[in-house]
């Protein structure tokens, strides 16, 4: 328009006006008008460019595991509350539409939103879920039908944000609830379907408004130029800018449509500040303020944001809550007015309070340490970029019930500690890992004992000594010579000392500083005393213990010094959660994944990362040391635990104090849960904690929150229970008061005992075991 | 970007989406096209696949389940091979031949090979393998999307039925069976080994993940392995 109309014009004026003054005044003329065509060609190009290439860059956006929903899980309903609530579940009587969800006692009716995975769709479907003590009993969708397995839509708990921290989630103009529309265009732009990009009419009342009031208190400005100004424009307030932004209105309004105008408006607008994130568009918005999609929000939550454009921090409703509420309040009263809105309709929103969820739910402050381990997985994978500018979205197996119980237990324990034990404890860090020992996947993770303040992610990168937590893999390696050792064969825990190759003297220590003579191998796991351990160790060869160490899952490489076998090297707590992720899972290892499947922005499924298993042990073997690690927990260091949970629960775990007591560990597993806990000082002072005064106790607090299922290794083939004579290691009968069962692998148990008071033969295996021990 | 490589762009995110990713696979994004408001399904349009749940789901009737439908998807549902013996459950009107257990095979995949020729000894299953609601559900989706050649979508889908029930042999077996149509024989071979360890007591399941071990050590190339775990499976 600009460029073809005008100039025909002025021709025809130079036509009728020969004056030679005029014709320098003409060419002058005519001069500035190739420029302002050059300009508006120019304007022309980056208004088409920008809007009809990639409008945005959206950020990955990182997703909780969805949770599963099928007969005989175990699940309280409060905890599915819990998650219901976090995903912005409307508590209504009856659930009357996606995201809705109705709770009559044991009963929960919800219907859910539906979602892309990558292996499918779930339905947005109405579904009933009834619990029954801590399982779901009942599962059956709409009339009535019973329903196999549904999975809710998984929660968003954070993005990978590119260095200017833009957020936004896309929508389209069919995807936005009644009213937004209409209340966007009362408020802020009344001629928006009317004008041409910029409206006289609206410059002319707010020229008005302003001459009468005396001061800036309205702008003329469309939606289109409002887009403009976001879009292309900086900030600065001068007249040229005015002027940039009116001709580049009216160019965007000559090549698109309104829809298209609006749909940009709605995705482009800020509305509010989140931390170190700006959230952009409505889309995003509805999921910061209220933790619901766009499609299902209500006119008094349409007419909060709204009318938080004029000023999002001004308006914040969260800071200034009565302001926001003030400003709704208007925006309906206006709906009212200009008859968009029944009024009966108007007078029950404005009743209704602000509805906003407490903070931004899915601030991307919420799990800094979680999303560090899937960022730090996926840059392995994709460049920066893709991460943060394709809107890929990222599917995890973050569980963040158990992420909230993992951090109450570190927090009340803590609280505790320090009660307890005084000043020590402020200055003690924490790191704690989560993960599924049959899956390797991490379920929860904390990397500082303020979990929700992102830093040092020290359960990925505080590199410790392990102390205690290695025995498992000195006494693997010696049950994986069952012709050699049996649990109950005899370790001498008495004080030695041997030259390194470095001609220094090592001259181990029991934590009690005592020798505890002639043990079982067991009880030397269980009580974790370190002369027998150290023994056995450099019996077997420091270089085997390494090698059981590395095929457990360790890739770090360590020197085969014998102060290796107490576990002077260091390792991180996801290390430590590899290794005894092996030794939970039967003897196969699996990498500790993070992240499940990538889908596109558009829900094409892009990657999987496959469950991957590796055996690297007999399962006999493996049985007889989790045997070893269930008698840390009823009879050794970790004993503690079952003064706050049931005995019958089976728990296997060992307990890991360095030098001094810097470091405090526990390394445990149940059938369904491994996890590891790590409590020091990042100055690798000393700490008044041992690994059970300490890290057992975050751990037990834990388990008794997550409520695990007890640990049950199927027996393997070759291993079978025999009963013993538990102070001589013999065979015993079972009739006899004192015999206990204990598994051997076939071919290494004693010979069978005789009933009860005959002095038992003496088992040839054991001679020979003992003969060379001695 | 001009256009004809927009769209090649697109269609190579398209191909490589559907077909296995490469790891280090850089994902490209069609820039033109808004992405939906999140991720709402009722919003979604041709991405939505075919529905997933199975129609009829024969309960109580072991392992093998009968999903309506194309020809992709008439084989019975078989988390392991079945013997020679009578099939537990209705079976009607389907060709008897898909009863005996050939696994569907995806065009473009190596086919595997049905086991039962292995002289496992007949007989029905025992109660204690049949499969309850959610793992029959989703083993009865892997079994369709592998008949579609979504051996990726199998895949998952079989993992979260691990998920479900992290112990139940059938699921590592049918995992197993999918990696090595993916042509992953060494982790066919490490899932049918973690399967053996849940199957004690279980013959003719055992017998099954030795035959899909002896199919796997073939494939990597290890004749004398796979003898020795034939034999394992014969014995059984």
């Amino acid at each position: 328009m600009t460029r073809s109309r005008s100039p025909r014009s002025r021709n025809k004026r130079r036509a009728s006006a020969p004056h030679p003054l005029l014709g320098w005044v003409v060419k002058l003329g005519l001069v500035g008008l190739v420029v302002l065509a050059g300009f508006a060609i120019y304007l022309d190009a980056v208004v088409q460019e920008k809007f009809s290439g990639k409008r945005w860059t959206v950020p990955a956006k990182v997703y909780a595991r969805p949770l599963e929903l099928f007969v005989g899980q175990k699940l309280t309903k409060t905890d599915f509350l819990t998650e219901l609530d976090a995903l912005g579940y409307r508590r209504e009587s009856a659930a009357s539409g996606p995201g809705a969800a109705a709770v009559a006692g044991n009963d929960v009716q919800l219907h859910t939103r539906g979602f892309q995975f990558y292996e499918g769709t779930e339905p947005a479907r109405r579904i009933n879920v009834r619990f029954s003590g801590a399982y779901v009993a009942g599962l059956s969708q709409g009339a009535g039908g019973n329903l196999a397995v549904a999975r809710l839509e998984p929660l968003l708990v954070g993005g990978l944000y590119p260095a200017h921290h833009e957020d936004r989630i896309l929508l389209k103009l069919d995807q936005v609830p009644p009213y937004l529309v209409e209340t966007l265009v009362a408020i802020e732009d009344r001629e928006f379907f009317k004008h041409y990009g910029v409206s006289l009419k609206s410059i002319a009342r707010a020229f008005w408004i302003n001459a009468t009031a005396g001061q800036l208190r309205q702008g003329g400005s469309t939606l289109t130029q409002q887009l403009v100004k976001n879009f292309y424009l900086t900030n600065e307030r001068s007249l040229s800018r005015k002027a940039t932004e009116a001709m580049m209105a009216l160019l965007l309004e000559l090549h698109y449509d309104k829809n298209e105008i609006l749909e940009a408006y709605l995705n482009e607008v800020f509305l509010g500040q989140d931390g170190q994130r700006a959230v952009h568009g409505f889309g995003l918005a509805s999921q910061y303020l209220f933790s619901q999609p766009l499609a299902e929000l209500k006119l008094h939550q349409v007419a909060l944001m709204v009318g938080m454009v004029k000023g999002p921090s001004y308006y914040n409703p969260r800071r200034f809550p009565e302001r926001a509420l003030e400003r709704r309040n208007l925006v309906l009263d206006v709906l009212a007015e200009q008859g968009v809105v029944p009024a009966e309709q108007v007078a029950a929103a404005k009743l209704k309070p602000l509805g906003v969820t407490q903070r931004g739910s899915l601030a991307d402050s919420s799990f800094p340490g979680f999303l560090d381990l899937v960022k730090r997985q996926l840059r392995e994978d994709y460049r920066e970029e893709d991460l943060t500018e394709e809107g890929l979205r990222i599917f995890t197996s973050f569980d963040p019930i158990l992420q909230l119980k993992a951090e109450a237990a570190l927090a009340e324990t803590l609280k505790r500690l320090t009660a307890g034990r005084g000043k020590g404890i402020d200055q003690v860090e924490a790191a704690m890992l989560v993960t599924s020992p049959e899956s390797g996947e991490v379920q929860a993770l904390i990397g500082s004992r303020q979990p929700r303040f992102a830093g040092f992610n020290r359960a990925l990168d505080a590199l410790r000594p392990i102390g205690s937590l290695i025995k498992p893999a000195v006494y693997l390696a010696a049950l994986e010579r069952p012709s050699q050792y049996t649990l109950t064969s005899w370790l001498s825990d008495t004080a030695f000392s041997v030259k390194g190759q470095d001609g220094q003297v090592w001259k181990p220590q029991n934590y009690d500083r005592q020798a505890h003579g002639n043990v079982f191998l067991y009880q030397a796991l269980a009580n974790s005393y370190n002369l027998s351990t150290a023994k056995l160790g450099l019996a077997l060869g420091v270089p085997t213990v390494l090698k059981t160490l590395e095929r457990l899952g360790v890739s770090r490489e360590f020197p085969a010094y014998p102060s290796m076998l107490l576990g002077a090297g260091s390792l991180t707590p996801l290390e430590v959660a590899g290794m005894y992720q092996t030794l939970a899972n039967g003897g196969f290892n699996t990498p500790l994944r993070g992240i499940r499947s990538v889908l596109t922005a558009e829900g094409e499924p892009l990657k999987r990362y496959p469950f991957q298993i590796q055996q690297r042990f007999d399962p006999g073997a493996i049985y007889l040391v989790q045997n070893a690690m269930q008698r840390v927990m009823r009879e050794g260091t970790g004993r503690s635990v079952y003064s706050q949970l049931p005995a019958s629960l089976n728990l296997a775990g060992k307990t890991g104090t360095s030098n001094d007591s810097r470091d405090s560990w526990f390394a445990g597993f149940s059938q369904d849960l491994l996890t590891v806990v790590w409590l020091g000082r990042d100055d690798n002072g000393k700490t008044p904690l041992t690994g059970a005064t300490g890290a057992l106790q975050v751990w037990t607090g834990f388990m008794r929150k997550a409520d695990p299922l007890p640990l049950d290794m199927p027996l393997p083939d070759n291993v079978s229970m025999v009963w013993i004579d538990p102070r001589t290691g013999e065979g015993s009968d079972a009739s006899c008061p004192q015999a206990r069962q204990m598994p051997y692998i076939r071919g290494s148990e004693p010979a069978p005992g005789s009933a009860c008071g005959a002095p038992a033969p003496a088992a040839e295996v054991m001679d020979w075991v003992r003969g060379w021990l001695n | 970007m001009s256009k004809w490589l927009v769209s090649a762009l697109a269609v190579t995110a398209l191909m490589s989406g559907c077909a296995s990713v490469q790891r280090g696979a850089i994902p490209v994004v069609d820039a033109g096209a808004p992405v939906s408001d999140d991720e709402r399904v009722a919003s979604r349009g041709s991405n939505a696949p075919v529905a997933r749940q199975p129609q009829a789901i024969a309960q109580d009737s072991g392992v093998v389940v009968m999903v309506p439908g194309g020809a992709a998807s008439s084989a019975p549902i078989q988390s392991f091979p079945a013997s020679s013996g009578p099939i537990v459950g209705s079976v009607s009107a389907q060709p008897s031949s898909n009863v005996m257990g050939a696994p569907v095979t995806a065009p473009g995949y190596p086919s595997v090979a049905p086991m039962a020729p292995s002289g496992i000894p007949g007989g029905a299953l025992a109660a204690d393998e049949q499969l309850d609601g959610p793992v029959l559900a989703l083993l009865t989706t892997a079994q369709q999307q592998q008949g579609g050649g979504d051996l990726n979508g199998a895949s998952s889908s079989l993992e979260r039925a691990q998920r479900i029930a992290p112990r139940e042999p059938q699921v590592l077996y049918r995992l197993a069976e999918v990696r090595l149509a993916q042509g992953d024989a060494a982790q066919a071979e490490q899932l049918a080994r973690r399967g053996l360890t849940y199957a004690s007591g279980r013959p003719s399941l055992q017998a099954g993940l030795w035959g899909l071990i002896a199919q796997a050590r073939e494939r990597q190339g290890d004749p004398a392995g796979a003898a020795e775990a034939r034999q394992q499976a014969g014995g059984r």
